[in-house]
């Protein structure tokens, strides 16, 4: 069953150059519980698509929805609200909130949803990623495989349907980041989320299931991986 | 309790430990501080002062009038809680023994005097003791003086007009005698219910009538409001302390219109610290709300999370300012208050309001526009990290700190107008500053070019950055500027101060010398070197008319009316004292006009008046009109030559219209003059003065020293304010260094790591800082030296001065302040490693 749909999306901005053309007529069916990656040549649009296959951005035409939901018909508090109950998001720099520590920072997606008691399962989590002992420490106290642990931990808090992750382990060392591919890869089995990674790593992007090209802003679907 | 009350809590308490918003915190704390404080101890001060010099009048104001007054105007007093009580005076023979003397009848009601005490003694010339009593139906009590001249003894009768007294006390002080060296004539005081008996008020009799009131100070000015208008400006004058021409009176005001003028220009300070810390603070939180909405937060839930946060920061800051300032005031006041020797009066509601209005409107107004922007973050800064919001134009920042800035001017000064003015002229200074601050960065870019690698660096980053920069050098300029300004006002309110009493201020008067014992006298004073005054001969005189054209009082009201003259000009309303001479006496200065030739010149002697400034005012004379004077039984005419400035605290003989000699020719005279005596000399007075035995000797160094003692408290004052205004400019200028330092991290790290010397690094950060801070400091003492011209001659009504050491001092502090606080904080963050940088970057 598919979670999200993209038809014919395309996006482009006006600078004093002229229009620059983004994203150009893209079509994508993503279905539960699949793991996609999306891979391509630094420029070539994929942020911009992960920004709005999650509904950060929204496309110049053409329409994208989740569960069956038009992006494009929604607000922006609606399409929080709507990030908030089915989106779990991870990021090539971590982006954990510097004042808060990582117990904290992991508790704050469910706290945004209004969750009654969000601690026990946060502190579950972190257990999961191996950072019981840093429950206290403030991110920049932490290593960079550690804050991007927090960040997986923080990204499976409300159990969303759909993770996004751009670049996961574009900040991280080889051994580091295999740690964390393999992490992520066991909690989206865990959990049964259907993952999408934006990456320009060969060797992470044949971890999922399918792999989408995106060359000069047009989708390309090469034949089946193993 | 809500999620995103917790969440707002979690982040404030964060925040406040690693001391992200210690500046935010401690600037409005300042505020606060500095408001409740100042306001506090100026109220007390104020309030305790002018109940100390309401004692000089004997009430809180006074009525005094020719007629007595429409009842309902007592009525009303009565109603709105003001005590009052009367007091009628006129001139009248005493008789006793088959003697006469003039003497000064003061007939009082019940509740005199309403403020002060009268004090009385069993014999006279001997110090009396306060007394909370009224001579009783049929009894006078007696100046000493009177006993002098009358064969008199306690007990004796008296008669004034046609009822007689039994003297049963020596009166030795009233309260409101006032400070009156012409006035010589003993008082007697009786009950106003004997007045009647003694028939001696008849129509068109000179009787002064003075209402006397007293009360709250709220129900005083609401009776003033309503009262002075109805008065008759002709022969009605409402008095306060505030109107006498005492140095106390403008002490005050001087001190009054400094500390409202410092706490503004404290508040302003503390307000820009705000929002120089408040607008760091929301772009370090860019990426908090980012974060908060890709995770599903919405625009009303982080709207709430930081104005909680903002809100419980402004509710700590200004409790802590509360707390602080009642505290700081609570022990200046307790040391004013042991040195004034009496316990200063409570203040009122309003400080505390004050305070409170400012503290929030110095946090919420300022950081209000910060955390707009900073609610416009897209989710999407999470990918494009260059979205910062920035499409709210920057003008709706000037459009909300312009507003707070104005209604705090509104709130201080309470004008409209006087705010408006002085919004306007800051505007168009900031603008001078800005351009002249560009022009200063460009010609430095040139200057720069010639010198070391470390100083070519410093230069290029700041012609690179050279909006930033004019902008951080208008808040330095500002910060030094209002700094310099404080300073020089003063200290010269203080200097000012102290040449008009300098520590050799005449303390005694000697009066009714009389012509042939002026040159002796001034022999003794030359032998016996004591600093005096010259002679001024003295006749008293009255003014009849100007031009032509009768004054008020030199025709009684029925004549007025008979000959249907309604609209009279304005006279002096009594008899003045009248002195003639060659030469501008000391402390003068003629405004208008030219002083008549002196003796020595050839031109021929000629008759010329010459009108203190103030009164030529209120009077309508101008230089050329001609006046028309009555001495003894003789009316004269005199041109007005010239209008002149009186220094009327200087403790010397002055006066109101000064004539040449050739005005005055054969008209027997007395002379006045006054002179200093160091009190250890005191002793030498009787021999020194036994040569002249109808000479009066009038000790005014009692109020010298009360002077002295008041003006010593509000410089102490106004030191205290300086102090907070200063701590306030030191709080502008971390905030904008820090903030500063910030937007050159990422440069200091990728220099670093390209393999820049930290020692390099930190020098052409401290080089950059040197040399904006000492064009600052340029800046800041120019528009200082504007600034304080306009305040010194519109505001103070002081002469104005050039403070050329501050032109010097301006740049040194700037260089060295803004150059100390930029290398401490390059050095602690050049201290850590580049890793650890790099990752705080990211």
């Amino acid at each position: 069953m598919a979670v999200i749909q993209a038809h014919s999306v395309s996006r482009h901005v006006v600078t004093n150059a002229g229009r620059l053309d983004i994203l150009s007529s893209i079509d994508l069916t993503i279905d539960a519980a699949e793991t996609l990656a999306i891979v391509g040549a630094s420029g070539s649009g994929k942020s911009t698509l992960l920004a709005m296959l999650a509904g950060l951005d929204l496309p110049s035409s053409g329409h994208i929805s989740i569960d069956n939901v038009n992006l494009s018909e929604l607000d922006e508090e609606q399409r929080a609200i709507l990030r908030g109950e089915k989106i779990g998001f991870i990021f090539q720099s971590f982006l954990l909130i510097q004042s808060l520590t990582a117990l904290e920072n992991v508790m704050l997606p469910a706290e945004l949803a209004g969750a009654a008691n969000p601690q026990a399962q946060a502190r579950e989590l972190l257990e999961k990623v191996g950072l019981s002992g840093r429950l206290d420490h403030y991110p920049n106290q932490l290593s960079g495989g550690e804050q991007q642990r927090v960040a997986i931990a923080r990204a499976f808090i409300g159990e969303p349907e759909i993770l996004f992750a751009d670049e996961p382990t574009g900040n991280l060392d080889r051994h580091t980041g295999e740690k964390i591919e393999q992490l992520l890869f066991a909690l989206n089995r865990e959990f049964g989320t259907t993952l999408i990674i934006v990456t320009h790593d060969d060797r992470l992007a044949k971890k999922c299931q399918r792999i989408v090209h995106i060359d000069s802003g047009y989708l390309t679907e090469p034949a089946g991986h193993e | 309790m809500s999620n995103w009350l917790v969440i707002s809590w979690r982040l404030l308490r964060h925040e406040l430990r690693r001391g992200e918003l210690t500046v935010m915190a401690l600037a409005v704390t300042l505020a606060v501080t500095a408001v409740l404080s100042l306001s506090i101890f100026s109220e007390r001060l104020q309030g305790g002062l002018v109940a100390r010099s309401g004692e000089f009048l004997a009430a809180d104001r006074v009525l005094s009038t020719r007629q007595q007054v429409n009842p309902a105007w007592l009525e009303q007093a009565t109603e709105q809680g003001l005590d009052y009580a009367e007091r009628v005076t006129f001139n009248s023979m005493v008789f006793a023994h088959e003697q006469l003397a003039l003497a000064d009848i003061k007939a009082v009601t019940a509740k005199y005097p309403l403020r002060g005490e009268l004090e009385v003694a069993e014999q006279p010339f001997i110090a009396g003791a306060a007394t909370a009593y009224l001579p009783g139906p049929g009894e006078a009590w007696i100046h000493s003086g009177l006993f002098q001249q009358l064969p008199l003894a306690l007990g004796d009768v008296i008669e004034v007009g046609a009822k007689q007294f039994t003297v049963t006390k020596v009166l030795t002080k009233e309260p409101d005698a006032g400070f009156n060296v012409f006035n010589d004539s003993p008082t007697v005081l009786i009950q106003y219910a004997d007045l009647a008996a003694t028939q001696l008020i008849q129509p068109g009799s000179r009787v002064s009538y003075n209402y006397l009131f007293a009360g709250e100070p709220a129900a005083i000015t609401a009776y003033e409001d309503w009262l002075v208008p109805q008065l008759d400006d002709l022969n009605q004058r409402w008095r306060s302390i505030r109107d006498d021409d005492s140095p106390l009176a403008s002490a005050l005001e001087r001190a009054e219109r400094f500390m409202l003028l410092a706490s503004l220009l404290g508040v302003v300070l503390a307000a820009t610290a705000v929002a120089v810390a408040a607008q760091r603070y929301c772009q370090r939180n860019y990426d908090a709300v980012a974060i908060m909405k890709t995770l599903g937060g919405t625009r009303s839930f982080i709207s709430r999370v930081f104005t909680a946060h903002l809100l419980l920061l402004s509710v700590f800051s200004i409790a802590a300012g509360l707390a602080l300032g009642y505290g700081l005031q609570f022990v200046v006041v307790s040391f004013v208050g042991s040195q004034l020797g009496y316990v200063l009066p409570a203040a009122s509601q309003g400080p505390w309001w004050l305070a409170i209005i400012t503290g929030l409107l110095a946090a919420l107004m300022f950081s209000l526009y910060p955390l707009l922007r900073l609610m416009r973050i897209p989710p999407l800064r999470v990918l494009r990290r260059e979205l910062d919001g920035s499409d709210l134009g920057r003008w709706l920042h000037w459009v909300f700190s312009g507003a707070t800035i104005y209604v705090l001017m509104v709130l201080y000064s309470r004008s409209w107008l006087l705010s408006a003015a002085l919004f306007g002229g800051g505007i168009v200074a900031t603008v001078v500053l800005l351009l002249i601050g560009r022009l200063f960065i460009r010609a430095s870019r040139e200057a720069g070019m010639q010198a070391g690698s470390s100083w070519r660096l410093a230069m290029a980053n700041m012609q690179r950055r050279a909006r930033e920069n004019s902008l951080q050098m208008l808040s330095f300029s500002t910060a030094i500027m209002l700094f310099l300004l404080v300073l020089a006002l003063r200290n010269e309110l203080l200097e000012d101060w102290q040449n008009q009493l300098p520590e050799n201020a005449p303390n005694y008067f000697v009066i009714n010398v009389a012509e042939q014992q002026v040159t002796a006298l001034q022999e003794v004073f030359r032998t016996e070197q004591i600093e005096a005054t010259d002679l001024y001969p003295l006749t008293p005189g009255r003014l009849m008319a100007v031009n032509g054209e009768l004054v008020a009082d030199a025709v009684n009201k029925s004549d007025r009316e008979e000959a249907g003259q309604t609209e009279l000009r304005q006279g002096f309303g009594r008899e003045l004292q009248l002195t003639w001479r060659h030469t501008v006496p000391p402390e003068n200065k003629v405004v208008a006009g030219s002083w008549w030739p002196t003796e020595a010149s050839n031109a021929q002697p000629h008759k010329s008046v010459s009108v203190e400034s103030r009164v030529a005012k209120r009077l309508n004379i101008v230089v050329g009109d001609v006046l028309t004077m009555q001495v003894g039984a003789e009316e004269f005419t005199v041109p007005v030559s010239n209008i002149r400035e009186v220094n009327w605290n200087s403790m010397q003989p002055n006066f109101y219209l000064i004539f040449s000699p050739a005005a005055f020719a054969d008209i027997p005279v007395t002379y006045i003059a006054s002179f200093y005596l160091p009190s250890e000399r005191n002793s030498e007075l009787y021999s020194l003065f036994r040569d002249f035995p109808q000479v009066s000797l009038i000790d005014v160094d009692s109020i010298i020293q009360q002077i002295r003692a008041v003006i010593g408290h509000v410089s102490l004052a106004i030191t205290f304010v300086m102090f907070l205004v200063v701590f306030a400019g030191a709080l502008v200028l971390v905030a904008q260094v820090q903030a500063s330092l910030e937007e050159r991290e990422q440069e200091l790290v990728i220099l670093r790591t390209l393999g820049a010397r930290s020692r390099m690094l930190a020098q052409a950060v401290t080089y950059e800082f040197i040399v904006l801070g000492a064009l600052a400091g340029l800046i800041a003492a120019l528009a200082m030296e504007l600034t304080i011209y306009v305040l010194q001659t519109q505001v103070f009504a002081m002469p104005a001065t050039l403070h050329v050491r501050f032109w010097l001092l301006g740049p040194g502090i700037g260089a060295l302040v803004v150059a100390s606080l930029g290398w401490l904080t390059t050095r602690r963050l050049l201290a850590k490693r580049t890793a650890a940088l790099i990752r705080n970057l990211n």
